[in-house]
C-alpha cells in the first residue's frame, strides 16, 4: 500500500494557468516517480485527452480530471471531477458554460483596461488575450507590464484589473456536481480548509458547507493539499470518515507560476496514515482493482 | 551560521502575500541554508495566503522560527495547526516590578507580588524561557495526573529577563508551618507523607518526564575518578540494579516546597519532576534534612529556619508514616540506602562547585566519602518495600491490595497453599471493608502487612468506619446444602478457619482486624 502514494491529483497545465504543458507534465509525472496522476485543468478538459494520447505502458495511471470555479449565495468553491468520460455531453456542457463565464469576464476586462483606462495595448496583443483556451487576469496582468503600465502582474491585478466590474454571473455548484456525476465521475471538494484559496474554514462552517454540498452529490474531499497543515488534514480525514466521503490527495502544482512542487501532496508526512477513503478513491478510479 | 531575520508588518492577505512571499524567498536563496527567523512584533493580520507563505517557507527552510506573535495572530496559528508544525513564539508582555513588595528570594530568581492577587517569579539568568516553559508543562502534566499544584497561568518579560506569572497564594510553606507550630508536628508530617505517597503513585505516560536512574548513573559514574576501583563498580552495579519505574517522583522534595493554602496542601516547584523509583526521592529528602547540614548543623538552620534536631526528628517521623513501620531497624535499613544516592549527590557537587581546593568543603567532601564507602560495604541493594498501603475502600481498589500483599509474600518464599490462603482471607476482610465500613459514604482502609521470624505474615486491616466486629457474627451452618444457607458470614467463617490468629478491636475510631498466618 504504501507505494501508492506516489499520487498527485492536483495539476494545472497550459491549458489553464500552469506553466508547463500537457506533455511537459506527463514527463515530470514520470520523473516524480508518481504511481497515480490526474491533470485538473480549471474549466477545461482537452489536457486530459493530449495526455492519453501519448500514454504509453508502463507509465503512472492517468485519471481524467478538471476544477470547477464554483459560487452560489453562501460563497466560492473549487470542485474538482475525476474520471469522467469526456465525450459525455454532460461535462462538456459545464466545461463550456465555465468557458462562457470566463470570456465574458476576459473581454469585459480586456475591455475595460482599453476603453475605461484608455491604456494602449496593440488590437492584435488583446485578440491573442481572447483566444487563449483560457484567458484570466495573469495573462491580462502581463500585458499590462510588457506596455509598461504596471511594475509587475501583481501590481497590475491590483490597480487596474481588479477595478473592472464583471456581470454576476457564476457556475453553481450544484450544476458543476450533477455535470461531473452524469458524466460518470466523481465530484470532490478542492483545498477544502482555503474555500476557494484565500479562506480559513474550519470546524462547524466546514461542516455546513459540507452537509450542504453532500445534499448536491458532492463524494469527497481533498484532505491531502500541499499548503495543509497536519491539523488540517487530520480535520478532512474525520470529516471524511463521518460523511463516508472519498478522500484525495494533490499539490495544485501550476509549474512556475506557483512555488509548488508536483507530486507534494502532505501524504509523506509523518504523521499521516492511509486513510481507507481514500483507497476506496484509488479502487474506484484504477476500475481493474490492484 | 547567522539567522535570516525577517520582519513582518501590517496584514498579509492575498493581495501583498505574492510580494512578501518573493521577498522572503530571495532572502533565503542568497543564504543557503540559515536558520530564518520570523518577527511578528507588529503584525496584525494574517490570511490563509499568508500561511501558505509561512508554509512554502517552513518547507525550504524547516528550523523557521516565528517569534513575538501576538494573541490575535497566534489564535490564527494555533487553529490552523500551525503552531504544532513550526516553532512558534507567542509574544510577552512587558511586567515592571519596580517598587512591588518582594515576597521571596531563591537560587533562580526573586518572586514579587505585583498587585493584590497576582506574583510574578522573575529568573535571574536571561535565557530562562525554556526553564520556565519547561516548568509550565510539567506542572500542567502534574495537574492533569491529578496533582494539586498551583500552575503558572502567563509568561511574562520582566527587564531582559521573563518570569512567570502565578495568582497570589494565600498559603504557608510547611517549614512556616513546622517553626510556627511545632506542636503539630505529627499532623504536619502526616500531611506531608499523604502528599508524598500520591506522588509516587501517580504514573506518569511514557516519555513525558525524564528518568531519575539515568541522573542517579550519571552522578554514580562522575565519581569513578574519586573512589577506589572495587566499591566504585558496586555502586554502578547498585544503582543499575534498580528498576526504571513509570512512577512520578518530584525530585526536591522538601518543607519549602509543599504549601498549605486553606485545609488544601500543594506542591509547587515542579521543575525537577521525573519518574522512577522512590528511592531517588527519598536519596534527596535524606540531603534536604540531613545530608548537606551533617558537616555544618546550622546549614539547616540557614536554609529552612529550623534547626539540625527540628529536621531530624520530622524526617525520621516522615520515613516511618512513609514506610508504614515504628522498627528503627527498617527505618535505619532504607534510610542507609537512601544515604548511598545522596551522598553521591552531594559529593558530585561540591566537586563541581570547586569543593576540593577549599579546606572545609575538602573536610566535608572526605566526610561524605567515608560514610558511603561504609555503607556501600554494607548494601546488597537499593530497592526497599512499603510495610504499609492505604487506599479508598473500593472493591475496584481490592487488585492493588493484593498486589501489595503479593509482593511481601513472594518475598518471603510463602508457600502457594498458605499463599492462597491469605489472599482469600485479605479479600474477603478488604471487600467486607469496602461495602459496608461506610456505606454509603466513602473512606479510606490501611492494610499493613508484617512478618516475623516465626515465620509467620501478620496482616492488619485499619478503617475509620462505623464500629463493625465481623468475627462476633455467628458462624453460618455449613452443614445445610448450599441454597438453603444464609448469605454472608462464609467468608469470615473461611478466614477464621484458614488463619492462625484473627483479632478485632475498635481503638480511637478505628476498626482493627489483625490475622495472622503461620508460613
Amino acid at each position: 500500500m504504501t507505494k501508492i502514494a506516489g499520487i498527485d491529483l492536483h495539476m494545472h497545465s497550459t491549458v489553464s494557468d500552469g506553466s508547463d504543458t500537457p506533455e511537459e507534465i506527463l514527463a515530470k509525472a514520470k520523473e516524480a516517480g508518481l504511481d497515480l496522476f490526474a491533470l485538473t485543468d480549471h474549466d477545461a478538459i482537452e489536457g486530459c485527452k493530449r495526455i492519453r494520447d501519448i500514454l504509453t505502458p508502463g507509465d503512472p495511471v492517468f485519471v481524467n480530471g478538471v476544477e470547477f470555479s464554483c459560487r452560489d449565495e453562501d460563497g466560492k468553491y473549487h470542485i474538482l471531477g475525476y474520471d469522467y468520460d469526456p465525450e459525455s455531453d454532460y461535462i462538456k456542457n459545464v466545461v463550456r458554460r465555465g468557458h462562457e463565464i470566463r470570456m465574458n469576464k476576459a473581454r469585459k476586462r480586456a475591455d475595460f483596461v482599453v476603453n475605461e483606462l484608455g491604456c494602449k495595448i496593440p488590437e492584435e496583443e488583446i485578440e491573442r488575450f481572447l483566444s487563449l483556451p483560457n484567458p484570466g487576469k495573469p495573462h491580462l496582468g502581463n500585458l499590462l507590464v510588457k506596455y509598461g503600465y504596471a511594475r509587475d502582474k501583481q501590481q497590475a491585478i491590483d490597480e487596474f484589473i481588479n477595478k473592472a466590474k464583471t456581470a454576476r454571473e457564476y457556475v453553481r455548484p450544484e450544476f458543476a456536481i450533477e455535470g461531473i456525476k452524469k458524466a460518470g465521475g466523481i465530484p470532490v471538494l478542492a483545498h477544502p480548509v482555503y474555500g476557494s484559496g484565500g479562506e480559513l474554514i474550519m470546524g462547524d462552517e466546514m461542516d455546513q458547507r459540507l452537509r450542504k454540498l453532500i445534499s448536491f452529490g458532492l463524494e469527497g474531499v481533498e484532505a491531502f493539499y500541499s499548503e495543509f497543515s497536519a491539523k488540517m488534514r487530520r480535520q478532512m480525514v474525520d470529516f471524511a470518515d463521518r460523511y463516508s466521503l472519498y478522500i484525495t490527495a494533490g499539490s495544485d502544482y501550476h509549474g512556475k507560476n506557483k512555488m509548488i512542487a508536483l507530486g507534494d501532496n502532505g501524504l509523506s508526512e509523518v504523521d499521516n496514515i492511509f486513510p481507507g477513503n481514500m483507497e476506496r478513491f484509488i479502487r474506484r478510479v484504477m476500475h481493474d482493482g490492484y | 551560521m547567522e539567522n535570516i531575520n525577517i520582519t513582518l508588518k501590517g496584514r498579509i492577505d492575498s493581495s501583498n502575500a505574492p510580494a512578501i512571499e518573493q521577498e522572503i524567498m530571495a532572502k533565503i536563496e542568497d543564504s543557503s541554508g540559515a536558520p530564518v527567523v520570523i518577527d511578528m512584533t507588529d503584525l496584525e493580520y494574517i490570511s490563509s495566503a499568508g500561511l501558505r507563505v509561512l508554509l512554502k517557507v517552513k518547507k525550504s527552510n524547516p528550523d523557521l522560527k516565528i517569534t513575538n506573535v501576538s494573541s490575535e495572530v497566534y489564535e490564527i496559528l494555533d487553529m490552523t495547526g500551525f503552531t504544532e508544525m513550526m516553532n512558534v513564539e507567542k509574544a510577552y508582555k512587558t511586567v515592571s516590578v519596580e517598587g512591588c513588595e518582594v515576597i521571596g528570594i531563591g537560587a533562580n530568581g526573586t518572586v514579587y507580588r505585583i498587585d493584590n492577587d497576582t506574583v510574578v517569579k522573575a529568573y535571574n539568568n536571561a535565557d530562562a524561557l525554556e526553564d520556565i516553559q519547561h516548568e509550565r508543562e510539567v506542572a500542567r502534566l502534574a495537574l492533569v495526573l491529578g496533582l494539586p499544584t498551583a500552575i503558572s497561568y502567563d509568561v511574562v518579560k520582566v527587564g531582559d529577563s521573563y518570569a512567570s506569572v502565578f495568582e497570589l497564594l494565600n498559603a504557608r510553606s510547611f517549614t512556616k508551618l513546622i517553626i510556627a507550630e511545632p506542636d503539630r508536628l505529627d499532623w504536619i508530617a502526616g500531611e506531608f507523607v499523604k502528599l508524598l505517597k500520591q506522588i509516587h503513585s501517580t504514573v506518569v505516560p511514557e516519555g513525558k518526564l525524564p528518568s531519575m536512574k539515568e541522573k542517579a548513573l550519571d552522578a554514580a559514574e562522575f565519581m569513578r575518578d574519586y573512589m577506589p576501583q572495587d566499591k566504585y563498580e558496586k555502586l554502578v552495579s547498585l544503582v543499575k540494579a534498580v528498576p526504571e519505574s513509570d512512577h512520578m517522583v518530584h525530585g526536591d522534595y522538601h518543607t519549602k516546597n509543599v504549601m498549605l493554602q486553606g485545609d488544601e496542601v500543594l506542591l509547587i516547584d515542579m521543575d525537577t519532576l521525573a519518574t522512577g523509583n522512590p528511592i531517588f526521592e527519598l536519596a534527596y529528602m535524606y540531603n534536604a534534612f540531613q545530608g548537606y547540614s551533617e558537616y555544618d548543623h546550622e546549614q539547616i538552620m540557614r536554609f529552612q529556619g529550623y534547626d539540625f534536631e527540628t529536621g531530624t526528628k520530622f524526617w525520621h517521623k516522615v520515613l516511618s508514616l512513609y514506610l508504614g513501620t515504628d522498627s528503627d531497624e527498617k527505618i535505619r535499613e532504607v534510610e542507609d540506602k537512601a544515604r548511598i544516592l545522596g551522598y553521591i549527590r552531594m559529593i558530585r557537587g561540591s566537586i563541581k562547585r570547586g569543593g576540593l581546593d577549599d579546606t572545609k568543603k575538602k573536610e566535608e567532601i572526605d566526610m561524605w566519602m567515608n560514610e558511603l564507602f561504609e555503607l556501600l560495604d554494607k548494601t546488597d541493594s537499593l530497592l526497599f518495600t512499603i510495610d504499609e498501603i492505604e487506599v479508598e475502600a473500593t472493591v475496584e481498589n481490592l487488585k492493588e491490595v493484593q498486589a501489595f500483599i503479593d509482593e511481601h509474600l513472594e518475598k518471603v518464599d510463602c508457600p502457594v497453599k498458605a499463599s492462597m490462603q491469605i489472599s482469600l482471607a485479605a479479600e474477603e476482610i478488604f471487600v467486607n471493608i469496602a461495602n459496608y465500613a461506610y456505606a454509603p459514604d466513602k473512606g479510606n482502609a490501611t492494610v499493613r502487612i508484617e512478618v516475623t521470624k516465626e515465620p509467620a505474615v501478620i496482616i492488619t486491616f485499619v478503617d475509620q468506619g462505623v464500629p463493625y466486629d465481623p468475627l462476633a457474627k455467628e458462624d453460618p451452618d455449613v452443614s445445610l446444602p448450599a441454597d438453603a444457607r444464609k448469605i454472608g458470614g462464609l467468608g469470615i467463617f473461611l478466614t477464621k478457619k484458614t488463619m492462625d490468629d484473627v483479632v478485632y478491636e475498635y481503638k480511637d475510631g478505628s476498626n482493627i482486624l489483625r490475622m495472622k498466618k503461620i508460613i
